[in-house]
């Protein structure tokens, strides 16, 4: 008797132990369910609609998220470099290439919680695309590090794990037809301060 | 040796069990969790402001922002409204570079969205109402709904998110102008 009783004391703690633990790992990593894949960016165009599934649905409840809409935009997050090691917020890096078309577009260093790096200066940690300068073939380089360099730079600060988030506004790829044939620009390591 | 073997067994048959169950879990906690959160957008917003009230999201308006408006390059503002009450008309005067308008409802999807090249000229005047209230004003429409652009939600609470581009520091007082003078209330019909 009371060793039926352990045993089911046993299959109901794994069941709702194991069942709650696997739902809040679930909702915590950043990569997930209807996630795109383009190079190193990860995007989520369902997430925030009532298409979404379950898994997204949760996060956007949990986190309060105000997702935005396929005719503001879409959102890209970058955690690692081109040679697949994560972003760290005490390296500089390059990242380079076109863009797809949009109206504009916006990039910012993110901490862990996906708001912008606190840079301690007036300077966000953020570029856009009306103020960067372009190549003759219209692309764009961008320097990101803790250092002012020359042509375009985005200031970054502390140390510790980094994101990058890419948002294009008023975009065509933001509905799902035009999400197969786009590129995004390379995400290179360009060294770190020791 | 043999009662050994059978314990054995027995506590493996409730191992198994477990893992089923903690399966089912799984699926109910996902499922419940939109349901029970008390940190979703509409909570949040509902212990800063009252219906009907815009609500600056981002941090230029003072203290931590209610909810988490991501781009450190946009202005953002929230208004909560209960289409039972009646529809609920969003205004706000001004030119600014890019704006964007979000419909959500009470559990945060967005229903439906539209930036500044879809209005007339322009001008940010949106009017939220359900079907039933578009019936209705269809059959007659007041002369100042004449411009708007209606956004017909099947929901009856909801969320009004404007969003609005600030390019740069020159930027900061126009656009936080826009956003603060936008209002959102009810329309008498």
């Amino acid at each position: 008797m009371l060793k039926n009783a352990f045993l089911m004391l046993i299959s109901l703690a794994i069941a709702i132990g194991g069942g709650g633990a696997s739902v809040w790992y679930a909702l915590r990593i950043q990569d997930g369910v209807g996630a795109i894949r383009i190079g190193q960016w990860t995007a989520f165009p369902d997430i925030g609609t009532p298409a979404a599934d379950p898994y997204s649905k949760a996060r956007v409840a949990r986190e309060g998220v105000l997702a935005l809409g396929r005719a503001e935009g879409l959102s890209f997050v970058a955690e690692n470099d081109a040679a697949g090691d994560q972003l760290k917020r005490e390296c500089a890096y390059r990242i380079e290439g076109g863009f797809p078309t949009a109206r504009f577009w916006t990039l910012y260093a993110a901490d862990r919680s996906l708001g912008v790096v606190e840079t301690g200066k007036s300077r966000l940690a953020a570029l856009q695309s009306y103020e960067v300068l372009r190549q003759p073939d219209n692309s764009v380089i961008i320097s990101v590090g803790h250092h002012p360099m020359p042509g375009n730079w985005l200031l970054t600060d502390g140390s510790g794990k980094m994101y990058f988030v890419l948002t294009f506004y008023d975009t065509p790829i933001a509905s799902s037809t035009g999400l197969s044939d786009v590129s995004l620009p390379r995400i290179v390591r360009a060294g770190c301060d020791a | 040796m043999r009662s050994l073997h059978a314990a054995l067994r027995r506590l493996l048959h409730a191992v198994l069990l477990g893992l089923v169950g903690a399966g089912i879990v799984h699926i109910i906690v996902l499922l419940l969790v939109p349901d029970f959160s008390e940190r979703d957008a509409w909570s949040r917003l509902s212990m800063a402001s009252d219906l009907y009230r815009m609500n600056r999201l981002d941090a230029e308006a003072g203290g931590a922002p209610v909810v988490k408006s991501v781009d450190p390059l946009f202005y953002a503002t929230a208004c909560r409204f209960d289409l039972e009450e009646g529809m609920v008309r969003i205004k706000a005067p001004g030119d600014v570079p890019f704006w964007s308008v979000s419909v959500y409802d009470r559990s945060g999807h967005n229903i439906y969205s539209f930036n500044d090249h879809t209005a007339t000229g322009g001008k940010l005047d949106a009017v939220v109402l359900t079907p039933a209230q578009m019936i209705d004003v269809r059959k007659d429409l007041p002369e100042d709904l004449q411009g708007a652009i209606f956004v017909e939600a099947p929901i009856d609470e909801g969320i009004f998110v404007i969003r609005s581009f600030v390019p740069d520091e020159s930027w900061k007082p126009i656009v936080s102008r826009f956003l603060d003078q936008s209002s959102c209330e009810l329309q008498d019909f």
